[in-house]
């Protein structure tokens, strides 16, 4: 798993590559926990290298759902892929999250 | 049987015999040679009886000699164990004495004749006759202790030297009885060659190695004293040798020669090499010590029960070892602070002021051996009472356990070998140290072992082992858990009016964490699941699957961490009615073969994982769903683990292949298209670990039998 940050004034992108499971979900973890996430209006997660998630990476992804909301920090997935997308969807996080196709939806919202 | 066993059973009684006959007819030749004697010197009675041939009495002097020298090489070995100062011991206070039994004697007959001077030689003959007895039987006891040193510990050469050795000399024997006098020449040949033969012999005082340097000093008198008891011997009978008196032909001369030669020659010897040995016994004895503690500690440390222990071990064998004047020992726990210590003969004020030196040159933690503390920078100014200083850490491959401070009054106290028996030590007890760790450590994990068994056992029972049966539908089931416990899980309860209630989920995450969460659902599925008393009509009596859903949401709100959630979907089946309703809360979808319509799909709903939104805005995510089916219906309930599967390629077994499985035999019965199932998974993920929890649920329905019913 390897994470790549890049940032803008208001928005975060966390570019994902590789699986998120249990020992990789711990790295993200550590990410989205850093008090400065907060302070962006936007974080982006770049799906596009993502090839699988693991309940422990939905796990770390809940347990800052509330936080975002309540801090008005939107999370936005984009590019992602086919089976991942299932994943979030059998779960019921499409209704959730915002999940949309690419990078420029993902900006314009 | 063999001719050298037959050769023993025939002539081993007759050895044996012979053996048992040596003693008296020893005693009958010294009485034959004491009778022979007094003959001679008695004019009076050789009168009478007329004297014997001198041939009798060389005859008898040969026999008893030879009967003296068969008798004690017939003894037991006289060495003990190791015990050659015992040897020694025993061999100066036995036959040693017999030396001044010799002495007395010979004076009493002094004094006799002194007293009461006369002609007659009787008396001098009894104690010159008893006198050669005792010499002979002294020889004979110092040889045969002798050969056991020899022999010590020798090669087979060496034996059959001994042997050859004990031939020749027993051969002298025969020359002074034949009465052959060989020409000058010769004869210094053959005793020279024989001496030369001792002497070869005599280098042979491996013993003394075994000493240690109070034995040695023990062994020098010992040799001394006999010795002594030799030259008194030697003295009396070289003294006589010029007595008028003397009548008796002389001894064995060649033989009794080189016996005494040996035996003192040996003893001589052996003194030498003793005496020799005595300046470096010190060292040897301190090499040996070191060995010795060594192997000690070794031992000792095996048996040490804990690290206390353990060190104690170590610093009273490394204080007696080195021997130290003054020592300390710091022990330090993981994080370098200093646990304990012990010290010996030294205050805590000069360790600190050691220690502090030492830390200020970075010398705490190394090997260090300083012998001349007075003259050396930093130790000068603390005015110590001491010169020499080791040390010697004790640290292993992963971790630093302390060191060990050795302290000697004077300067150039310590060596290299200090250093490195020090080493050898600390190395020791470095590796009980981590035995004990690791020891520790196992029988932990054989606990955690134990637990998770009882765990897993305890998990077992949660799952239905009695599927619930009945002529309207039948129900293959299947669960594998990945670890000792897992976080799948699936229950069945009935509810009055023909109806079956079928729970099925997964916990986020694996292992005990997970295995506590699905215990808990399955306590939350029997509690909800209850009828209600105040319910108005039937249908409220038992909450639908969407209202069990938020219940169970509500319930698990508190007690599930926050990155945790749980899938599930719940099945409330009529079989009166042939419909059933559900709920999916994140859980797989459920898939599904319409016996009408002929065809295999899943149901699609939507519905939210259960711990996701932690409160009541979850009714809005949560749908329930109602389908009538019809006999022969397959419906096929399943958590991720079954899709999820890994192939070789790491790829995911999926709903597509699940999807054919059901297509290609959803006309079996449940059972048989649940194997059917976990054949062709088991086949796909052949090789690879089990990544997640498995269950499977294959329910299929069948017509309406009433009748059957009762």
């Amino acid at each position: 798993m390897k994470i790549t940050q890049q940032s803008t004034d208001n928005t975060l992108t966390l570019a994902l590559d590789g699986e998120l499971d249990a020992s990789s979900s711990v790295l993200l973890d550590t990410e989205l926990t850093k008090p400065d996430v907060l302070k962006y209006q936007k974080v982006l997660i770049d799906c596009q290298k993502l090839n699988y998630i693991s309940s422990a990476g939905l796990g770390v992804f809940i347990s800052h759902l509330q936080q975002f909301q309540d801090a008005g920090v939107k999370l936005v997935f984009f590019n992602m892929q086919e089976k991942v997308h299932n994943v979030f969807e059998i779960l019921g996080l499409d209704a959730l999250m915002t999940i949309v196709p690419s990078a420029v939806e993902a900006s314009a919202i | 049987m063999l001719p050298r066993q037959r050769y023993h059973i025939l002539f081993m009684p007759f050895l044996q015999k012979l053996q048992s006959a040596v003693l008296p007819l020893t005693v009958l030749s010294w009485v034959v040679l004491l009778s022979s004697t007094l003959l001679h010197a008695n004019a009076a009675a050789a009168a009478h009886f007329g004297t014997p041939p001198e041939w009798v009495t060389l005859t008898a002097q040969a026999m008893f000699v030879a009967g003296v020298f068969l008798y004690q090489r017939a003894q037991p070995d006289l060495l003990r164990g190791t015990d050659f100062v015992g040897l020694l011991r025993r061999l100066v206070l036995g036959p040693g004495l017999l030396a001044i039994g010799c002495v007395a004697l010979h004076l009493v007959e002094r004094f006799v004749q002194f007293s009461t001077p006369t002609p007659d030689r009787t008396l001098f003959a009894v104690v010159y006759t008893v006198n050669l007895a005792l010499f002979v039987v002294f020889l004979a006891n110092t040889k045969y202790a002798w050969r056991s040193l020899v022999l010590f510990r020798a090669s087979p050469t060496i034996a059959s030297n001994w042997a050859w050795f004990e031939v020749l000399l027993g051969a002298t024997l025969l020359l002074r009885l034949l009465n052959w006098t060989p020409p000058l020449t010769l004869s210094y040949i053959i005793i020279g060659g024989l001496a030369m033969f001792g002497i070869y012999l005599s280098s042979h005082q491996k013993w003394i190695a075994y000493l240690n340097r109070r034995q040695k000093w023990e062994a020098v008198l010992m040799q001394l004293a006999l010795l002594l008891c030799m030259t008194i011997f030697v003295a009396y009978f070289l003294r006589i040798a010029q007595d008028p008196k003397l009548v008796a032909p002389t001894p064995q001369h060649a033989f009794l020669l080189l016996t005494v030669f040996f035996a003192a020659f040996y003893a001589l010897m052996g003194l030498l090499v003793t005496l020799f040995n005595l300046p470096t016994a010190g060292i040897f004895e301190q090499k040996r010590e070191e060995i010795l503690s060594l192997q000690r500690l070794t031992q000792l440390i095996q048996k040490g029960q804990n690290e206390q222990e353990v060190y104690d071990m170590l610093f009273d064998a490394a204080v007696q070892t080195v021997e130290a004047d003054a020592a300390w020992l710091d022990v330090e726990n993981e994080l370098r602070g200093t646990l304990h210590g012990k010290r010996y003969n030294i205050d805590e004020e000069t360790i600190t002021a050691i220690r502090t030196l030492l830390a200020d040159y970075n010398l705490g933690h190394i090997e260090y051996l300083n012998n001349d503390l007075p003259n050396s920078g930093g130790f000068r100014g603390l005015d110590l009472k001491l010169g020499s200083l080791i040390v010697m850490p004790m640290r292993s491959a992963k971790r630093q356990y302390g060191s060990l401070y050795m302290l000697k009054e004077q300067r150039q106290g310590f060596d290299r070998e200090n250093l490195g028996i020090l080493q050898t030590f600390t190395t020791q007890t470095v590796l009980s140290i981590e035995n004990l760790h690791l020891m520790a450590n196992s029988l932990q994990n054989e606990r955690v072992q134990e637990e998770l068994k009882i765990a897993s056992s305890v998990q077992d029972s949660l799952i239905p082992k009695n599927l619930p049966i009945d002529n309207w539908f039948e129900i293959g089931s299947h669960a594998r858990a990945a670890k000792e416990v897992g976080g799948d899980f699936y229950d069945f309860l009935h509810l009055p009016g023909k109806r079956l209630a079928i729970l099925i989920g997964d916990v986020s995450g694996k292992g005990i964490t997970a295995a506590f969460h699905m215990a808990q659902m399955k306590g939350i599925f029997h509690a909800l699941m209850q009828e209600n008393p105040l319910a108005k009509d039937d249908r409220e009596k038992f909450p639908v699957p969407s209202k069990f859903m938020s219940m169970a949401n509500r319930a698990l709100t508190h007690c599930l961490e926050k990155s945790s959630f749980i899938t599930a979907s719940l099945y409330i089946i009529d079989y009166e009615h042939g419909g059933f309703v559900f709920a999916r809360a994140g859980h797989c979808h459920t898939l599904y073969y319409h016996s009408i319509k002929e065809e295999v799909s899943y149901f699609h709903t939507a519905g939210l994982g259960l711990g996701i939104i932690r409160n009541d805005s979850y009714e809005k995510h949560i749908k329930n769903q109602f389908y009538d089916y019809n006999p022969g219906d397959v419906m096929v309930i399943y958590t991720d683990g079954i899709v999820e599967a890994r192939g070789a390629n790491q790829e995911e077994y999926g709903e597509e292949r699940l999807k054919q499985m059901l297509e290609r035999n959803y006309y079996l019965e449940a059972d048989e298209i649940k194997q059917q199932i976990l054949h062709d998974l088991d086949e796909f993920s052949a090789g690879q670990p089990m990544h997640d929890d498995q269950t499977l649920l294959v329910i299929k329905f069948k017509a309406a039998q009433p009748d059957s019913l009762s």
